[in-house]
């Protein structure tokens, strides 16, 4: 456990923090993401003398040039057979590939079938914000039916790419779905995912607030992860598949449990890293959907809400704005005490 | 003592291997795939030096040979005009990023799937425009089994010089023509040049390197950013990489200026075309290009203006020909010979028709009345 109280320390030294703050929109979920693998890396002892970063393109794609690693920002969808070549002539180092689903599985479909039916021996951390986030908003292979993107003004008429099949085609393969919401799920599983030997595919769900969130009907990124909080839930042990909205590892049909310096095989790494966010009670069942997109009256309206609850709170000073948005007090109250009638909240 | 029969793709392949390669990606097709049987037979018999893939495509094959070399590979692929098409992006991804590496293209009839075993050089302005964005290739394309061989090395040496992906143009007669050649003494008495970029994970701890296609600062305090809205910093990355590729191309000044040099007319020719054309030898002069990237202006003026016709030979609708006209600023005569109809009796029906003031096209034939019976060779 020191080793993971360290790596907590000490992960910001894989990261050129200078060069913060990052080009990603606030409330992106590439951070975390970013954070955590950070964190492994440090946890593990990989460091640029044995490990190469794969990136490709899109915002995903972007997290080489903030890791002080050697990397290689490849063509839109070609991370895996550049990566699989880089493995294969040098097979002491660590290869791992970061990508967004799009760059994964869309443009670079057809190498993720290859690379994973050759079982090369890279670890892929599939950024999976269900949209083309640096075009602008665009359908990805994971998004969802229904969703209306830049490209699918009424409905996304697709359905999305079965990401665990097509992992779980190759009995060699590990296929982990989290999501960034879960960070120390996901910190767990990244690390599962580098120790295996053999072809390891993470699947994280991730918020992209600005090119998809917003147009869907989330107010915020904050409200989007609260949504992964209520909607994900861990799969039942021993689970051979997981099932919508599971987060887990499926471990290679062919028996061979993750094997890794962190030594026995089957979870040293789980067990040693301590659950951050338990669900303490039994959360209410939730629909097998995600939010419906709201339609335009529904977001004039809460548009307007939320402009008229900023210029209300525009009338309190700082102290009292931070505990209403800590929840200490309500904006009603707060607003009371400031001697502003908050019927204007109704309006 | 190592006299062989061989083709050109071998040759080619023992080229690569004299020259050091030792990681080869690629995908079969016609008439390039030989080079990919040999490779995997030598990398099953060597597979400790020399790494193989039979990638599910053209493109993971260029992209494959892209990663291996930033991980210290000498490393090349193999295709024919459509593959290469599909190789482009990878190519001037290498162009950018300035990664030695070697694509051999043995052209047949395009464009698309076209004539498959039919030779062509139709992919001569693909080589040099194929990618989007400007470059500066190099490309190298031999008629016979022992240039095939020795051209190779030089592909894989201007590569190293370069930092660049070189191409080894090659047409369906040129790889599948054999010839006895003693492939020992091929290999000896050949300069390699070695590669003096570390590979990945190989540099000076503490500085990391970034290798990206899209534009980032080399050096300096930006060094490692992207430098995507600096027109200075395109600037300075263009002309340094355009500059280096033509001193090295420099130092493969390669060509024939042969046959009858006292006759009066100049015959341009290369690959196929110009073994064809050999019983013009007598009468007629000869200008070979072996280098076709970047042009050899300097070579191609000087040796022209010593006759008062040049016609060009080749198997496409004017592409060295265009090439031609723009390096000596003076019209040239065109015999395109084209469907893979290559012989000695078409080279003379073409070179009677344009000497005489005719077309360059030639006459079209009349549509079959009866139903054409399937050759089994492809040969007319």
């Amino acid at each position: 456990m020191p080793e993971l109280i360290m790596a907590e320390l000490n992960y910001k030294r894989h990261l050129k923090v200078d060069l913060f703050p990052t080009i990603w929109c606030p409330g992106c979920g590439i951070g975390s993401i970013m954070m955590q693998l950070a964190m492994v890396l440090e946890e593990m002892g990989l460091d640029e003398t044995n490990t190469v970063i794969v990136t490709g393109i899109g915002c995903t794609g972007r997290m080489g040039s903030y890791l002080k690693h050697e990397s290689v920002y490849t063509l839109h969808g070609r991370t895996l057979p550049v990566a699989e070549a880089i493995k294969t002539f040098r097979p002491e180092l660590n290869v791992i590939v970061v990508s967004g689903d799009g760059d994964l599985a869309s443009i670079g479909g057809n190498h993720l079938v290859h690379t994973i039916r050759r079982n090369a021996h890279l670890t892929v951390l599939c950024n999976n914000n269900e949209i083309y986030g640096l075009t602008g908003g665009q359908t990805g292979p994971t998004t969802p039916t229904g969703t209306k993107t830049l490209s699918s003004p009424i409905g996304n008429p697709n359905t999305p790419i079965n990401l665990q099949g097509i992992v779980r085609s190759s009995p060699h393969a590990l296929y982990a779905k989290t999501t960034v919401y879960h960070q120390q799920h996901m910190r767990t599983v990244i690390r599962e995912a580098v120790e295996h030997d053999g072809f390891s595919f993470v699947d994280i769900t991730s918020q992209c607030i600005e090119n998809n969130g917003r147009r869907i009907g989330f107010a915020s990124a904050n409200e989007m992860l609260t949504h992964y909080r209520k909607t994900y839930k861990r799969a039942p042990k021993g689970a051979q598949t997981l099932n919508p909205f599971e987060i887990g590892i499926l471990y290679p049909a062919d028996g061979a449990a993750s094997e890794g310096e962190a030594g026995d095989g089957n979870g040293a790494a789980p067990k040693a890293a301590a659950p951050a966010a338990p669900a303490k009670t039994v959360p209410p069942a939730v629909p097998a959907k995600t939010v419906p997109p709201a339609d335009d009256d529904q977001k004039a309206r809460r548009r307007a809400e939320s402009q008229k609850r900023l210029a209300l709170m525009q009338k309190l000073d700082p102290a009292v704005k931070l505990r209403v948005a800590k929840g200490e007090i309500s904006l009603a109250d707060a607003l009371r005490e400031a001697g502003v009638d908050p019927a204007e909240l109704e309006g | 003592m190592t006299r062989k029969l061989i083709q050109g793709n071998e040759a080619v392949f023992h080229g690569a291997v004299a020259a050091g390669a030792n990681y080869y990606a690629g995908y079969p097709i016609s008439p390039s795939t030989e080079i990919l049987n040999i490779a995997s037979a030598y990398a099953a018999a060597h597979h400790r030096e020399f790494r193989f893939l039979q990638a599910e495509d053209e493109i993971a094959s260029a992209n494959a040979i892209i990663g291996a070399s930033l991980a210290g590979a000498k490393s090349f692929t193999a295709t024919s005009g459509p593959g290469f098409s599909l190789m482009q992006e990878a190519v001037g991804y290498a162009q950018k990023v300035g990664v030695p590496t070697v694509f051999v293209d043995v052209q047949r009839v395009g464009p698309a799937t076209g004539m498959p075993t039919m030779p062509g050089q139709g992919d001569i302005l693909q080589v040099k425009y194929g990618s989007s964005g400007d470059y500066t290739p190099l490309a190298f394309y031999p008629n016979g089994i022992e240039e095939a061989f020795r051209v190779t090395v030089q592909a894989f040496n201007a590569a190293e010089e370069s930092r660049s992906p070189v191409v080894v143009l090659a047409d369906t007669f040129v790889g599948h023509l054999n010839e006895v050649v003693d492939l020992d003494e091929l290999a000896s008495g050949i300069e390699v040049v070695e590669r003096t970029i570390p590979a990945l994970a190989r540099h000076e701890p503490g500085s990391p390197r970034f290798f990206a296609g899209v534009l980032m600062y080399e050096s300096g305090p930006s060094a490692g950013e992207p430098a995507t809205a600096d027109g200075d910093e395109y600037l300075r990355q263009f002309y340094a990489a355009k500059h280096r590729h033509l001193e090295v191309a420099k130092r493969y000044p390669l060509y024939e200026h042969g046959w009858n040099r006292d006759a009066e007319i100049l015959v341009i020719c290369y690959g196929i075309v110009s073994r064809v054309a050999s019983p013009l030898a007598a009468d007629y002069a000869l200008f070979r290009p072996i280098r076709i990237h970047p042009v050899l202006g300097d070579e191609l003026r000087e040796v022209s203006a010593r006759y008062r016709e040049i016609v060009v030979l080749e198997a496409n609708d004017g592409q060295y020909a265009d090439m031609v006209e723009l390096a000596i600023r003076r019209p040239v005569k065109r015999v395109p010979l084209l469907g893979g109809r290559i012989s000695i009796e078409a080279v003379r029906d073409g070179l009677d028709r344009v000497l005489s003031g005719g077309p360059s096209e030639p006459p079209i034939p009349p549509a079959p009345t009866e139903r054409v019976a399937p050759s089994p060779l492809g040969i007319g």
